[in-house]
């Protein structure tokens, strides 16, 4: 188990390395996926692997010239990287300039900055009644499909795209026996692992990962755990897009809580809702996308409370609090906060927001928050 | 001595306040005379309106608070109750708004008030024209009709984004209008309202060809008080008299020698991208006059409808799309790429001297890689650009230093450039 660990860890310590030796590695083409709902099952048909964008690890410099201070950290930390030619081995890259406003910076800084041989644009519509949005959302998947067949001079065949699908639905049926297993023993990892294994999946090849899950779950199931039970649980909810810093998760865990589940981005949404393998594939791809839970605040979905959701997580899980970790310029989150925490009023349910932001920010002053949260929940 | 610069301000442009007067008047009074009432964002208030409803428009209303100094009261409410600084100014605008309503609270500017929606047709051009609207949803359960609006980021998708758009519109907005109306859709009268807006838009457009004079007779802040009659006051009919009244006015200066800018012209032809700063139009216009400088046209607030022509009243809801996502619709040129080619074609026709971009810290929906447009201009065509951060309405996000330093770079690299 601890050896799977360390491989996560040191995938995630150092993507840019990992990826661009996976690709000497392999051979393969790498595309980039701007986070979250680029289907990466077509892009791993069409024989490419496909990689998740990430926030990077750097301070922004290079980036001030082409995108403003108040666009959110990945925004600015991706272009940063992609202008400083960090990102040079990703053959492709492919954004969904619907999801929020800041995505339709990319097209043109990549275009004419740092053009890959490949590039994309998905509009994904919102999850809006009416068939019109499916049919849309049904070609404009069959638009990034010709797309993909035209870059690599190959068809691909509805066989290759269900057996690209299954893989990913293996990754996810492995990664909710992680959370499963998190959920019975609390504290089995620490809430840092379970971002990096989340975010490992996005990196390496699935089938490489589906084996490193294995391994990791059969060492899960015999590790035993010291009861948490006097520590209070609380899930984590929100950052989206990217990474947290994994400080702040050691702090809420230095603070007497304990993460037995999250709403995450990097971490269960990701690999929330498998796609169906019988039928048509591309069909199933985009019922995938428009399932409206977990729900998001991108995709324009009204009749589902977040708050809701996210409550009966929390009583699922045993759980006495909830963590919001809002992305500082994130729009979607930030304008759904309020009335996520007005449901948090209304049903009693103790919640803080942390706002992180890409550059280092004042962790004494999250610190202080939690430390007041944990209090509050009598867990310290 | 250097020359001082002061504007020509436009007689017919008077006439304007009290058109908008009455339109925000009636929509409040329409409660209470028994009649409908839509919220819309995006230019999917037309709809509304071939119902007979009377209908707010999201940026129109925020031009509105901005100019009668509503914005920053209702703003602080929305903060008050819980919106966070950094979202959207016309969001948080809106959500104080609704809070005051709520809760009774009562504001310095009543006029500001106004009635709650019996449906809310949300036209997502940006997301947080969304986000907006299902929070209305949420907090009182106001009936919501979407309709995604997609900016066009490559050429060939425009076929397929107008199709969608027209699909939405046939299968939920005018449904959801029939339910909220009680009747069916009104096709007529939406014919009726592009004819009267194929007439003013005509009008309009000649308006246009003295943005191209040297001298300049009018100016972008003229154009900026003068824009309802096409966008939110759409087929109302003293829109043909007053366009027709400003026409008149302009051809006079041309005929005895008046320009925008006195006493001979200006010295700067300026492109202004992105939103209008409704609540500081006089502060804005302070820090350009003085340097003899006129900003001319722009991406947003420009002719929105450059081909009248095009607009079919045998064809209504056609034509409503095509007005966006035809071959020569405008959400082409909302998308970073496309607009490199259009200011292109705006800086080569309005003779422009300079570029400002005015990049808005609370919505990015014109803020769009500009300062990668303003390189690619500035290499294809020698022209400078600066951006400025400021904000539409919100004071708090308006800095004065930083917006004067770089507006005096602009002035001084043009007079650098013209020395060579």
């Amino acid at each position: 188990m601890q050896k799977v660990l360390s491989k996560i860890a040191e995938v995630t310590s150092d993507p840019y390395a990992y990826v661009a030796g996976l690709k000497d590695r392999t051979g393969k083409r790498i595309i980039g996926c701007f986070p979250m709902y680029v289907p990466e099952e077509i892009v791993h048909a069409a024989d490419l692997i496909p990689v998740v964008i990430w926030r990077g690890n750097e301070s922004v410099t290079w980036g001030h010239a082409h995108v403003p201070a108040y666009d959110c950290g990945i925004v600015r930390s991706f272009v940063d990287d992609a202008v400083r030619g960090k990102l040079g081995f990703m053959d492709g890259m492919v954004f969904h300039v619907r999801q929020c406003l800041q995505v339709g910076e990319f097209p043109l800084i990549i275009e004419r900055n740092v053009k890959p041989a490949y590039m994309k644009i998905l509009y994904l519509p919102p999850i809006y009644p009416g068939d019109g949005v499916r049919s849309f959302l049904l070609d404009d998947l069959q638009s990034f499909k010709t797309s993909l067949e035209d870059f690599t001079g190959k068809k691909i065949s509805d066989d290759d795209l269900k057996r690209s699908i299954d893989i990913y639905n293996e990754n996810r049926s492995l990664l909710e026996r992680v959370y499963e297993i998190r959920r019975e023993r609390p504290g089995i990892l620490k809430a840092r692992e379970v971002m990096q294994i989340v975010w490992s999946s996005m990196l390496m090849p699935k089938e490489d990962h589906n084996e490193l899950l294995e391994e990791l779950i059969k060492g899960m199931e015999k590790k035993t755990v010291e009861s948490k039970g006097d520590r209070v649980k609380v899930i984590p909810v929100g950052c989206l897009c990217q990474t947290l810093q994994f400080d702040i998760l050691d702090m809420i865990e230095d603070m007497g809580m304990v993460i037995p589940d999250d709403d995450l981005y990097i971490g269960s949404r990701y690999f929330a809702n498998k796609a169906n393998i019988n039928g048509n594939p591309i069909e199933a791809l985009a019922d995938r996308y428009l399932t409206k839970i977990p729900l998001c605040p991108t995709k324009g979905v009204w009749d589902i409370h977040w708050g809701d959701e996210a409550i009966k997580q929390m009583k699922a899980n045993n759980a006495k609090g909830i963590i919001s970790i809002r992305v500082k310029y994130c729009p979607p989150h930030t304008c759904y906060y309020p009335d996520f925490k007005s449901k948090m009023m209304e049903e009693s349910v103790p919640e803080v927001m942390i706002e992180m932001e890409h550059e280092i920010m004042s962790l004494e002053g999250v610190k202080t928050r939690l430390q007041s949260f944990a209090e509050t929940l009598g867990g310290v | 001595m250097g020359v001082e610069y002061k504007i020509n301000r436009l007689a017919a442009t008077n006439d304007m306040r009290p058109m908008v007067d009455r339109h925000w008047a009636e929509l409040r009074a329409a409660k209470e005379r028994g009649e409908k009432v839509a919220w819309a964002s995006g230019p999917s208030f037309v709809f509304p309106y071939a119902m007979g409803m009377k209908c707010h428009f999201m940026a129109g209303y925020a031009a509105y608070c901005g100019g009668i100094g509503a914005a920053d009261e209702l703003m602080k409410l929305a903060e008050a109750s819980g919106e966070l600084p950094e979202t959207c100014s016309y969001h948080r605008l809106h959500m104080g708004m609704v809070e005051a309503v709520k809760k009774e609270i009562p504001i310095k500017k009543p006029e500001a008030i106004l009635p709650l929606p019996d449906l809310l047709v949300a036209g997502r051009y940006c997301t947080e024209q969304s986000h907006y609207s299902e929070s209305f949803y949420r907090r009182m359960g106001i009936r919501v009709s979407p309709l995604e609006l997609p900016f066009i980021f490559e050429k060939e998708d425009r076929p397929r984004l107008r199709e969608f758009v027209y699909r939405q519109i046939k299968e939920n907005v005018i449904p959801n209008l029939e339910e909220v109306c009680g009747k069916p859709f009104d096709y007529d009268r939406l014919s009726e309202i592009i004819s009267v807006l194929k007439k003013a838009a005509t009008i309009r457009n000649e308006c246009w060809e003295f943005f191209k004079t040297k001298p300049v007779y009018w100016t972008l802040w003229d154009y900026a008080v003068s824009m309802a009659p096409v966008i939110y006051m759409m087929g109302d009919p003293e829109s043909v008299p007053f366009y027709e009244k400003l026409l008149k006015e302009l051809r006079e200066r041309k005929e005895k020698g008046i320009p925008a800018m006195a006493p001979d012209g200006e010295k700067y032809r300026i492109y202004w991208d992105g939103w209008i700063p409704w609540a500081f139009l006089g502060k804005f216009m302070r820090k350009f006059t003085p340097n003899g400088a006129v900003c001319l046209c722009g991406r947003y607030p420009w002719e929105m409808f450059p081909h009248p022509e095009l607009l079919d009243t045998e064809h209504p809801l056609e034509t409503v799309a095509d007005w966006m996502y035809g071959e020569k619709g405008l959400a082409k040129n909302m998308a970073p790429k496309e607009s490199v080619e259009f200011i292109g074609g705006l800086i080569e026709e309005y003779s422009i001297d300079g570029l400002v971009m005015f990049s808005s810290k609370s919505c990015r929906m014109w803020n769009l890689s500009q300062m990668d447009v303003v390189d690619a201009l500035d290499k294809r065509y020698g022209i400078p650009g600066v951006v400025i951060e400021a904000d539409m309405i919100d004071p708090a996000m308006i800095s004065d230093s930083q917006i004067d330093i770089r507006l005096q770079a602009l002035f001084e690299t043009i007079d650098g450039r013209r020395r060579r």
